[in-house]
């Protein structure tokens, strides 16, 4: 993970993406890895990405993301909670993603999947929630262009 | 006790020992310890919903964290909950050194046998928990 520096980013202005990751549903592991996608493959350098629950175990450095950074919260599913914990803890999101738009709220809210079991359609599934994110983060960037 | 064990990893998005906390909460509350676990999403503990903060607060939690931060015991003591156990991969990986487990995005057949060996061991823990031998 990028650490997150003081100094507001230059051109090319980086994006913020802040990723549920939740442990209850299949959206929560989606979520994680269109994100993880973004940050490794998809827009490598250009994305920076917080762990969610540093805005509490962290300190003023990890709160201030949001201000730092125009940022997409990426949730699993209609609980919304990367951007509602975002938003009361960092700063208001530039831009959302719901997984379950995506690929369904009845999927998206089913059992949580291990990586272990990872099947083509659910790689399927990361790849549309990763392109949902690319198409928004590539608009924050030109708009925020400095 | 009747109420089911909460066990929280970090599951921390930057490193492998995000996924390795994640992927051994997984396999303790799906295969384990089915019967007696459950895993509330820490991003929803981070939300501080009274639902959210409502269930922690019952019953006993076991926080799995990848790294110093401590973001899951963090986050659970914070919304209220009673962590009997705190799991640190870093203490676990003191077993495996020199072994590369994979990445933040995946595991290796290294990272899969770190996950298997230690959820054994955490899944005894949460036994213990769960019919009160804290």
């Amino acid at each position: 993970m990028e650490s997150i520096g003081t100094k507001p980013p230059t051109t090319p202005v980086k994006v913020g993406v802040i990723s549920c990751s939740g442990e209850d549903c299949l959206g929560g592991t989606i979520s994680r890895l269109a994100t993880r996608k973004i940050l490794e493959r998809i827009r490598l350098g250009e994305a920076v990405t917080i762990c969610l629950p540093l805005f509490i175990a962290g300190g003023e450095e990890e709160r201030a993301f949001a201000a730092v950074f125009p940022t997409i919260t990426v949730d699993g599913c209609n609980k919304w909670c990367a951007k509602r914990a975002t938003e009361n803890l960092s700063g208001k999101v530039s831009d959302t993603v719901l997984v379950a738009d995506i690929i369904g709220a009845e999927v998206a809210e089913s059992a949580v999947l291990s990586t272990r079991n990872l099947t083509p359609e659910h790689m399927g599934m990361v790849d549309k929630v990763a392109e949902e994110i690319r198409v928004k983060l590539d608009r924050l960037a030109d708009q925020n262009r400095r | 006790m009747s109420e089911k064990v909460k066990v929280v990893p970090c599951s921390g998005i930057g490193k492998v020992h995000g996924l390795l906390a994640r992927e051994l909460a997984l396999k303790v509350a799906n295969e384990l310890c089915a019967e007696i676990t459950e895993t509330p999403c820490l991003a929803y503990i981070v939300t501080e919903d009274p639902e959210i903060k409502e269930k922690i607060a019952r019953g006993k939690c076991v926080t799995i964290d990848g790294c110093p931060k401590m973001c899951a015991a963090k986050s659970v003591a914070h919304a209220g909950g009673d962590i009997a156990e705190e799991i640190k991969i870093i203490e676990i990986l003191k077993n495996y050194r020199g072994v590369q487990p994979g990445n933040a995005t995946a595991l290796n057949d290294d990272g899969w046998k770190i996950v298997d060996e230690a959820a054994l061991k955490v899944a005894a823990r949460v036994q213990q928990v769960y019919e009160g031998e804290v």
